[in-house]
């Protein structure tokens, strides 16, 4: 049997198990994200009980595109439960700079499948786009509510904020990905499912 | 037709030095048009595999080496891709639950077809057919989440049916099912043999299929050992059956069977007002004013799917907030919260039960932490349940019916008198039904109190001596 | 009258073509979440974040419409409130009134997007725009997924429960890890099962995929595809110095 890089049936069916995962923890997470004071924990929490599947999810990884893919579909995802369009870029960004980085370890190495996810991880940063983006436009239009209110949303909402958050991403992506492999090695890979 | 010539099968991947041992060694098998093949044995025996190596499975999904060659109509299965030797080949599997891949029924009888990309106009004409012929317009057009496991197994028949082809092959599809959804599952494949489908069963239960097929090949340890047909077949007596492995060939409802659910001799606990419903429901699943049950016996609870068992057992053991009512035991009063203490479970999923990384550490979080030498005790269990080799095991690795046994190994650990088991047998085979018969036999002359739920009706005559029967109202 | 799948497939058919929707979900948020267009667009702005609500009414979903309404309520209302707040208060409701005002709408729309398609619609509207099969295989195993994951968390649970760990009987870390742990085990467990379960009927071949959902542009996916065209429209003539109003 020839082994070739193209993805065959069950590599997606792979991505779609793990990506059902990921995304259930995801959507837990941002149902306490509801509360808009937590929004921010969105880059926290995600990153870090994300990395239980996604590092499960890599050890079934050993060709160019899962990576890629998962990624673009929690784009989708985030559009069609009205994130925007922006998490779709991210995503595309993330997931390319992951797959290149998961690749140049041959697809074993655990340094860099740690590595990887925390650029993966970056995607979420997407969410947060539009609080950074058109932001006089936004606050233009409520001019109405005076000066005062424009003084004090720039103090809450600085754009010094936003690579703050992204940061988080990655960072928390890669304490992620190291409780990944820790339940990795402590149950999955004992269970038979690594 | 169907060839198998000289197989020799192992799982696991070369490369990596990772083979198991030889599944099947030098079998040799043909199938022709039309026939009708039992394949069965003991687990193990490897009758699961000669399936995946007919539908493909082997090589394209499960890796391992195989010799010897396995042809479908003169083609070979290895060489060809996966997708081609399906259009001739139809299989359906054990797990009413993991089978389908769409969430409405319609959708999964045309999946088969839709992937072959045939134009949706012969779609419908052909689900049409088939929904005429097998009698399920009533389960069209519904959320397969929503159905019962008989109606699940039957929508995965249709669907195989739909996709016309000539070969079928079936797992263990009876596992799961109770009588009567076995009984529909075994008239759809009376239909089928009616058409001149060559069809390929694999089965431990072998009693509803027993008087369809044309002959019965029997394995053990991945080598046939014995090739039956006709008169040969039919002569064959349950004793000879249980000295190769093999269940019983009479079927037999457990409705049938003549079990009391009391004797006067009989210590007895009570149930009283227990009533429960489904959200939204306007009948309730349970309406129990009072019910007595035996004490220190082991009582099997049948009835069809759907009559409320499960339910049942789930309030019983205190874990359904909406079940009020009460149960005196022994002289005391238990509540739904102090029943959660007095109740152990062993559900049907025994994978989602177990939590931990090693069987050991999974008995000793049930034991009472008071206890002083917990270690020892829990190794000394495992023990006495034939678990002592695998302390280090991650639960989550057992052989489904180890999960079992490690389930009541911490039931024993944490001391709990009523032990409440749903479908503990189905998809054992004969030699490891007897042996959990022969645990829970032990377990009450312990003491312990156990309520089976069961559609198994060898179990039930194993080691049951009482029977409550649940009809669906 | 015997079965047809046909026509049953036929009165399935949802209220809007699933491509519309999602033509929708994209319009609402570049302009309305994204603020592209500006001021200039505000009165189409208005009556596009008013298209969820409408759209929800229009199929019945009281229940999704009530929630949305109390979120664009408690978002501007405290927008309203806050600047007769004290100090730390006020931010807090600026921030919290801000991000709600500023997602609520395309949130609700993306609530309709999920509430009135089915996983078939979605799917066939996929594979008609020409989505590659590397991208509906693993959302469709998704969508099958989740009702399981769910089912499979909620008999965990119980299970833990019978077994005395839970909050309050166990350390939080560990009442997490004997929650995730077999979670993961079954739902990958079942889904290696459906994977054998769908390559046996074909999934992964070579040849392009058909559906037997019904699903297709109707009179009122034309006037609301319409509408989609004049928003950007209008977009486009403002950026080159034209305005309408």
């Amino acid at each position: 049997m020839k082994t070739d890089n193209k993805l065959k049936g069950r590599d997606l069916i792979n991505v779609g198990i793990y990506g059902a995962i990921y995304f259930v923890i995801l959507f837990a997470v941002a149902m306490l994200g509801m509360i808009p004071i937590f929004l921010p924990l969105l880059s926290v929490l995600v990153p870090i009980l994300g990395g239980i599947p996604f590092m499960l999810f890599l050890t079934k990884v050993k060709k160019p595109g899962m990576i890629f893919i998962m990624a673009m579909i929690m784009g989708i995802l985030m559009l069609l439960t009205g994130m925007g369009p922006w998490p779709l870029l991210t995503c595309a960004i993330a997931g390319l700079l992951a797959e290149i980085c998961f690749k140049s370890g041959e697809y074993r190495s655990a340094k860099k499948a740690v590595l990887s996810y925390g650029l993966f991880s970056m995607w979420i940063f997407g969410n947060y786009l539009p609080l950074f983006t058109d932001y006089e436009g936004y606050f233009a239009q409520r001019a109405d509510y005076g000066q005062a209110y424009i003084d004090a949303v720039q103090k809450l909402m600085p754009l010094w904020m936003a690579p703050v958050l992204l940061i988080a991403c990655f960072v928390c992506g890669l304490l992620g990905g190291l409780l990944g492999r820790a339940l990795l090695k402590k149950h999955f890979e004992k269970a038979g499912l690594a | 037709m169907v060839e198998l010539n000289n197989v020799s099968f192992r799982y696991g991947v070369e490369e990596s030095g990772n083979l198991h041992e030889a599944s099947l060694v030098h079998v040799d098998l043909t199938v022709q048009d039309g026939e009708f093949v039992l394949l069965t044995g003991p687990s193990g025996c490897g009758k699961t595999t000669i399936l995946r190596l007919i539908n493909g499975l082997i090589p394209h999904f499960y890796p391992g080496v195989t010799e010897g060659s396995v042809t479908v109509n003169g083609r070979s299965v290895q060489e060809r891709e996966l997708y081609e030797t399906v259009l001739q080949v139809g299989t359906v599997f054990q797990n009413p639950r993991s089978q389908f891949y769409n969430v409405d029924t319609t959708g999964e009888l045309a999946f088969g077809c839709e992937n072959r990309g045939l134009p949706e106009k012969e779609i419908y004409a052909r689900i049409d057919d088939t929904v005429r012929r097998f009698g399920i317009e009533k389960l069209m057009d519904r959320n397969i989440f929503r159905l019962s496991d008989g109606e699940k197994q039957k929508i995965a028949c249709a669907s195989v049916d739909v996709a016309g082809s000539e070969i079928i092959l079936l797992d263990e599809p009876s596992a799961n099912l109770d009588y009567s959804a076995t009984l529909d599952l075994r008239e759809m494949i009376r239909l089928w043999r009616a058409r001149g489908k060559t069809i390929i069963a694999a089965e431990h239960r072998i009693a509803y299929l027993w008087d369809l097929i044309d002959r019965a090949v029997i394995l053990r340890d991945g080598i046939i050992v014995k090739e039956l047909c006709g008169a040969e077949k039919n002569a064959l007596t349950d004793e000879e059956l249980s000295a190769m492995g093999l269940r019983s060939v009479t079927p037999e409802a457990p409705d049938e069977i003549e079990l009391p659910a009391l004797k006067e001799s009989d210590r007895t606990m009570v149930l009283r007002d227990f009533v429960f419903s489904y959200p939204g429901a306007k009948q309730p699943v349970l309406n129990l004013q009072e019910l007595r049950l035996a004490v220190g016996e082991i009582t099997a609870i049948t009835g069809a799917n759907g009559a409320g068992k499960t339910s049942f057992l789930n309030c019983l053991c205190g874990l359904e907030k909406r079940c009020r009512g009460t149960l005196e035991y022994e002289g005391k009063r238990y509540d739904r919260k102090a029943r959660q203490k007095l109740c152990f479970m062993v559900i049907q999923d025994t994978g989602n039960q177990l939590f931990t990384e090693s069987v050991l550490d999974e008995v000793l979080i049930s034991l009472p932490k008071e206890i002083a030498g917990g270690k020892e005790r829990a190794a000394e269990l495992l023990k006495q349940l034939d678990l002592g080799n695998f302390l280090d095991r991650h639960p989550q690795s057992l052989s489904g019916g180890q999960k079992q046994r490690l389930a009541i190994a911490c039931a024993l650990a944490s001391g709990r008198k009523l032990l409440l088991l749903d479908e503990p047998t189905s998809g054992l085979d004969y030699a490891h039904m007897m042996e959990t018969a022969e645990l829970l036999n032990r377990l009450r002359d312990m003491g312990t109190t156990i309520l089976v739920v069961t559609h198994d009706s060898e179990l039930i005559r194993a080691c049951c001596g009482r029977k409550l029967s649940f009809d669906a109202r | 009258m015997a079965y047809s799948s046909e026509r049953s497939q036929e009165a399935r058919r949802g209220f809007l073509d699933p491509r519309t929707k999602l033509a929708l979900v994209l319009v609402l948020a570049v302009f309305v979440m994204g603020g592209l267009g500006g001021e200039a667009l505000r009165p189409v702005k208005t009556i596009l974040s008013a298209l969820p609500f409408a759209l929800l009414l229009a199929e019945r979903q009281w229940k999704r419409f009530a929630r949305g309404i109390l979120m664009l309520g408690i978002g501007y209302g405290l927008l309203t409130v806050m600047p007769f707040l004290p100090r730390a208060l006020n931010y807090l409701a600026l921030l919290c009134g801000g991000i709600l005002t500023r997602f609520v709408v395309t949130v609700v729309m993306g609530e309709y997007l999920i509430a009135t398609t089915s996983v078939s619609e979605f799917i066939s509207a996929m594979e008609r725009l020409r989505m590659p099969r590397a991208i509906t295989v693993p959302m469709s195993v998704m969508f099958r997924l989740f009702p399981t994951i769910s089912a499979e968390w909620k008999s965990i649970r119980r299970a833990m429960r019978m077994r005395g760990i839970h909050l309050g009987g166990a350390k939080a870390s560990q009442v997490l890890e004997y929650q995730l742990v077999p979670m993961m085990t079954s739902t990958v467990r079942i889904g290696e099962e459906l994977s054998a379960s769908a390559l046996t009927r074909g999934l992964g071949g070579p040849t392009r995929r058909t559906n037997i959902c019904r699903i297709g542009f109707r009179a009122q996916d034309a006037v609301l595809l319409a509408g989609c065209v004049f928003v950007v429209g209008v977009w486009i003539l403002e950026l080159c110095g034209v305005r309408l109003w």
